[in-house]
């Protein structure tokens, strides 16, 4: 027996080293990757492959986005301490269009998949918020790193922010907001963010 | 004075941003990266969090916020480029792009990065970064040598990290502020310090000591026409995403110059 003892030992060291790190990865990351795998496999599926199937696909990607981002806190974020001069109808249709628009850039974006792969590469948790970095490789092998922040609702890991190349959405947009209400009213806001959203 | 303007020119790199911030540049170690990512937000995100109780997030920090006194003269400039952008500078790149297989066109941009190693170089030893100045200076031998002057990009291909230094990083790393910020016609965003580095960073790049004016314009139109032929379509859905397009594009300028300096 004591013989066997440090076989195993290092058995068990090599299977630790040969397992993914994915395998130790928190639920934040494992929640993440299940969204992206299945906004992929959606993308990959022959049967909804094709412009006719656009409206389907489209659809379906929504819900899962629906289920991971939460566009409530990104659209808080985004309007800073601009978002309490909001009546809470216009919050929902603050709410409503912002999360269109973000859905639309999203669907653009992801739209274009043509085998690009994302690698996991770090997960920072603090109690309730987290970050998770992960590079994407494009087809012309360049990477692009991509940090997440997510914020726990229940047992739900939710995106509230995404940075790609260092530039987050959610700053990106109170800088425009900043600027758009140091000029304007929120109504003026709204009607330009329905305007945008409806743009073909 | 000539030589002056002949450097400017270069910061016309910096109207690519987007360019050259998805150029290949596989960032520096991140290890450290992440760290200071993780570090920093944990603070804000204590802020945020208790903030949010009373319905009230206040902007994430001040480091992110970047002065804009110029904002009129920025936006007519804004207008300007973005002009320059669609009637001149992409009907070009498209047709340069089409006439021009890929191949061909990631060599010729592979040749002038190899040519700007200088720049790197410096720039990494200014920042203590020696493992940074040790492969680039192998990657610029590689290159040089083996890789055809640098039309082939042998050490990156070899998976080599490439370090885009430059001088706003080292003068940001150095404690200096970006000061406020310029949207150059033609070269589009920057800042003060950011103007100050590309002037400094000319310095250091061979184009510039080309024998005439002429010239080195010529040469670096082609640069940036052969980084633009990559890019179309970057700056149309950044426009297309934007309520305000003047403020995405100053942010995003910012905010990648951020964390290229945190790197």
């Amino acid at each position: 027996m004591g013989k066997r003892f440090p076989f195993l030992w290092l058995a068990g060291v090599l299977v630790l080293a040969v397992l993914p790190w994915s395998a130790f990865a928190g639920a934040p990351t494992e929640q993440l990757k299940q969204t992206t795998d299945k906004v992929i496999s959606i993308l990959t599926d022959p049967d909804l492959k094709g412009p006719s199937n656009a409206e389907k696909r489209r659809a379906l990607i929504r819900k899962i986005a629906d289920e991971r981002f939460d566009w409530n806190e990104m659209s808080r974020r985004a309007l800073g301490h601009h978002w309490k001069k909001l009546n809470e109808e216009e919050k929902k249709t603050f709410v409503k269009l912002f999360s269109q628009l973000l859905d639309r850039t999203y669907m653009e974006k992801v739209e274009d998949y043509s085998g690009e792969k994302a690698t996991y590469t770090g997960e920072t948790i603090d109690e309730n918020y987290a970050i998770v970095e992960m590079k994407v490789l494009t087809s012309k092998n360049v990477e692009i790193p991509v940090v997440n922040k997510l914020k726990k609702k229940g047992e739900d890991w939710m995106i509230y922010d995404v940075a790609v190349e260092g530039v987050s959405f959610v700053n990106n947009y109170r800088t425009q907001f900043n600027s758009l209400l140091s000029k304007s009213s929120v109504s003026e806001l709204l009607a330009k963010l329905r305007e945008k959203v409806s743009e073909k | 004075m000539k030589r002056k303007r002949r450097i400017l020119m270069l910061a016309g790199l910096l109207w690519l941003f987007a360019a050259g911030s998805s150029s290949g540049d596989g960032g520096a170690d991140p290890v450290p990266y992440a760290f200071s990512v993780g570090f920093g937000e944990k603070v804000v995100l204590a802020q945020a969090s208790a903030a949010s109780e009373e319905g009230e997030i206040e902007a994430v920090s001040q480091e992110g916020i970047l002065p804009d006194p110029l904002e009129p003269i920025n936006r007519a400039f804004f207008v300007f480029n973005d002009r320059l952008y669609f009637w001149v500078l992409k009907p070009v790149a498209r047709g340069y792009g089409f006439v021009l297989p890929e191949k061909v066109r990631v060599g010729i941009g592979s040749f002038f990065r190899n040519l700007a190693f200088p720049v790197r170089f410096v720039n990494c030893l200014f920042q203590g970064k020696l493992e940074g100045a040790s492969e680039e200076f192998g990657s610029f031998l590689l290159n040089s040598i083996a890789g055809m002057g640098g039309l082939f990009d042998i050490a990156g291909d070899a998976g080599v990290k490439k370090y885009d230094e430059d001088l706003d990083q080292s003068l940001g790393t150095f404690g200096f502020g970006p000061g406020f910020y310029i949207n150059w016609p033609f070269l589009g965003p920057s800042t003060l310090r950011g103007t100050f580095g590309s002037v400094g960073d000319g310095f250091l790049d061979p184009v510039n000591y080309l024998d005439s004016t002429g010239t080195a314009l010529a040469v670096e139109s082609v640069n940036v026409v052969n980084r633009t032929s990559f890019v179309i379509g970057e700056y149309e859905s950044l426009k297309r995403a934007a309520l305000d397009p003047y403020s995405a594009l100053k942010d995003a300028y910012y905010q990648n110059r951020l964390k290229k300096i945190r790197e």
